[in-house]
């Protein structure tokens, strides 16, 4: 670099450390996310809601000695090069104690990299569902609130292992949805010492997918797990599936989850079908949230913005719990939601601040879920497995 | 705030800085030189940083990989990965003139983001690479960005004097004759296309030194890095403020460009919260409203084109 732009970045320096100069006492927690980018259309929603855990907070007392929990907004664009400048400027320029975010996957794994690890800061992603997020190096200071795309097609595997699915013949669509469950499924199956006795995928939008379907029933399998749109390329697989006979029992991951299928087939040639699915599960968590976020202009149905709230929350409990230390900041967020002691349901923070002023173990239950993070802070989903039943989907059993 | 925080600050700027120094570099080589449009840097990025990913990396079922090579093999890895892939595509695109040129290019980045997100084997898809080795990576925070800084500031160095070398030597007067004037410069005999192609290589050569300084910065990769915005447009403000066809002009832009970029954002930040997401815009708008007032009143840019000749040209007529 040559003189000039050092002289440059000196005198920028400079100007914004006089500007940027807020009341030392208050405690920071970066919200990082694509504000602009791919993903614009979503991150002001999802940024509100985890606003709304601070602002609770802060009207219920404050954080630590009644101080003020501050949300600093970054714009993560949704790429690396966004999420890596958006962390650097709250980690040194903000001095976050911690970062809910960034929303996109190569944004997390890039800022994670280069910024939070090294700097030793807490960061849990509310949206950042890639299955490499789970592999990083991160001396436990890497979260999420939602479950990996990996998780649904593991837990599906071991499902359908208990339900004495023993050969099975896998079928999915070529694109990251299709490979990414097909892969994790997979390799579950396998290690469950299940079979899999044929395993390909397919381009969508064909007229015909008889000859494959022909190859993948030569292996021997009854049944055909299909990871596909029920209303798109599924609904042919399906059909011809049926209507060949190719196989008997069909098994779908929950883009099959899709009212299409019992339009098109008919509730009656669907009897061997079934279809996992993420469960929105009703819990008292998930009402308080909804009136709370509905009470403050939000929507609760906007994509997200139950596990942008529970990472703010959470990471306050944290903050709270580690009394504002931030490398304590990672094992406090273990503490209040492991599974054990004093439930709090979101919004509850003054019960909360006076559980943990007198030692007693609290677990907060999310709006998303109970949020029990696992030995790589990954939280798993609650799925369920679904069959037809009339003209709608009816749950046969949870899946773990 | 801290001082040691600023210190952090301006060293990942810094860093960043050098990396869309390369880019703008590369750049200037093909459209300051060579007056070629290239409207696909992403794509050149891209190849480096996958390139030296897979060399790199660590091993992974189902991929390409697993070859645990230091990462300076890694970053020549990318440079020659970026130079092989560009040679077909120049051969074909180059005979294309200015703003045709900068369509084709604009596909072949788009094809490359295409491939790099549907090829498992080779890149691992959607998922990206990631446990990517960071030289002097296992440093504290503070250190370990100096180190990188330094790596950096030393691979900008040399790129730059190399192709400083090179805009002073023959070649690079004879790019410029190619560039002003084609046809002066085939009655000379020059090869043109042969020269025109050389440019684009090694202009896309230094693009993907870029990517993978990149990516080893953040320890991995993955396609959401491909953005036309961020790797192809930001870098041609860069070099459009900076003064194409002047390397140090580049490096300029590109300083000037991401300081900003990253630090308006500070300045958005001033605003009251209930306009802190919508703040955000602004810097978008900054950025094309910068360019504009540039093309406007200073089209050669901050540091313009200098004009070698012109001085002993002017002597004579006295």
């Amino acid at each position: 670099m040559n003189s000039k732009a050092l002289a440059l970045v000196g005198g920028l320096m400079a100007a914004t450390a006089l500007a940027a100069a807020p009341a030392k006492a208050d405690v920071k927690i970066g919200l990082l996310g694509g504000v602009s980018g791919p993903i614009a259309a979503m991150a002001p929603s999802m940024v509100e809601a985890a606003q709304l855990a601070i602002s609770q907070v802060n009207a219920q007392g404050g954080i630590l000695d009644g101080e003020q929990l501050v949300g600093v907004v970054g714009d993560s664009a949704c790429n690396p090069q966004g999420g890596t400048d958006a962390a650097t400027k709250a980690v040194n320029i903000e001095g976050v104690t911690a970062i809910v975010g960034p929303h996109c996957s190569g944004a997390v794994l890039a800022a994670a990299g280069s910024v939070t690890i090294p700097a030793g800061v807490v960061l849990v992603t509310p949206s950042g569902t890639s299955p490499e997020i789970t592999g990083l190096d991160d001396n436990d200071t890497v979260f999420r609130t939602v479950p990996s795309d990996d998780y649904q097609g593991r837990a599906l595997a071991r499902t359908l292992k208990e339900q004495g699915y023993d050969k099975v013949a896998v079928a999915y669509i070529n694109n990251d949805y299709g490979t990414g469950l097909a892969n994790s499924f997979k390799s579950e199956f396998e290690a469950q010492g299940g079979e899999i006795a044929g395993y390909a995928a397919h381009e969508e939008g064909k007229a015909s997918y008889r000859s494959n379907l022909a190859e993948l029933s030569s292996g021997g399998a009854e049944t055909l797990v299909i990871f596909d749109y029920g209303d798109g390329t599924g609904l042919t697989l399906l059909r011809q599936a049926l209507e060949n006979g190719f196989f008997t029992n069909f098994i779908g991951g929950d883009g099959m989850k899709s009212d299409a299928p019992i339009k098109e087939l008919g509730a009656e040639n669907l009897t061997t079908f079934f279809a996992s699915s993420p469960v929105g599960e009703k819990s008292d968590a998930l009402d308080t949230f909804n009136e709370a976020f509905k009470g403050a202009g939000g929507d609760p149905d906007a994509i997200f913005v139950t596990t942008s709230y529970d990472a703010a929350f959470l990471l306050a409990l944290a903050v709270e719990k580690a009394g504002g230390d931030k490398a304590g900041v990672a094992a406090a967020l273990r503490e209040v939601s492991n599974g054990e002691g004093e439930a709090i349901l979101p919004g509850e923070w003054e019960k909360a601040k006076k559980l943990i002023a007198d030692g007693t173990a609290i677990d907060y239950k999310g709006a998303a879920g109970d949020q029990n993070f696992d030995e790589a802070g990954d939280v798993p989903g609650t799925y369920a497995l679904f069959k037809v039943e009339g003209d709608a989907f009816a749950v046969v059993s949870e899946m773990k | 705030m801290e001082l040691i925080g600023l210190a952090n600050y301006a060293l990942f700027m810094g860093i960043f800085i050098g990396i869309y120094a390369l880019l703008a570099l590369g750049l200037n080589i093909q459209w300051g030189f060579a007056g070629l449009f290239n409207a696909g840097i992403a794509g050149f990025f891209a190849v480096g940083a996958y390139a030296s990913a897979i060399v790199t990396g660590p091993a992974a079922e189902g991929r390409l990989g697993g070859f645990d090579m230091p990462f300076f093999v890694g970053w020549l890895m990318a440079m020659v990965a970026a130079a092989l892939i560009a040679w077909p595509i120049g051969k074909i695109c180059l005979r294309f003139r200015s703003d045709y040129l900068a369509i084709a290019s604009i596909g072949v980045a788009e094809i490359i983001r295409l491939v790099v997100k549907s090829e498992p084997a080779l890149t691992n898809g959607a998922r990206g690479i990631t446990s990517l080795p960071r030289p002097f990576g296992d440093l504290p925070y503070v250190q370990s960005q100096m180190a990188y800084l330094a790596i950096v500031a030393i691979v900008l160095l040399g790129a730059y004097s190399l192709v400083e070398r090179q805009f002073n030597a023959p070649w690079g007067r004879m790019m410029r004759a190619i560039r002003d004037n084609e046809l002066a410069a085939r009655a000379m005999g020059k090869n043109i296309e042969r020269r025109r192609l050389e440019a684009f290589i090694f202009g896309s050569a230094l693009m993907g030194l870029g990517g993978a300084l990149f990516a080893h910065f953040n320890r991995s990769i993955t396609p959401e890095a491909i953005d036309p915005m961020v790797a192809t447009f930001l870098v041609w403000i860069m070099l459009i403020l900076g003064g194409s066809g002047n390397n140090r002009g580049a490096i300029l832009g590109a300083a000037m460009v991401w300081i900003i970029w990253s630090m308006s954002e500070i300045a958005t930040d001033q605003l009251p919260a209930e306009y802190a997401v919508k703040a955000k815009y602004i810097r978008l708008f900054l950025i094309g409203l910068m360019l504009q007032l540039v093309l406007r009143f200073r089209p050669e840019g901050l540091l313009p084109e200098p004009q070698r000749g012109k001085a002993v040209a002017d002597s004579n007529r006295e």
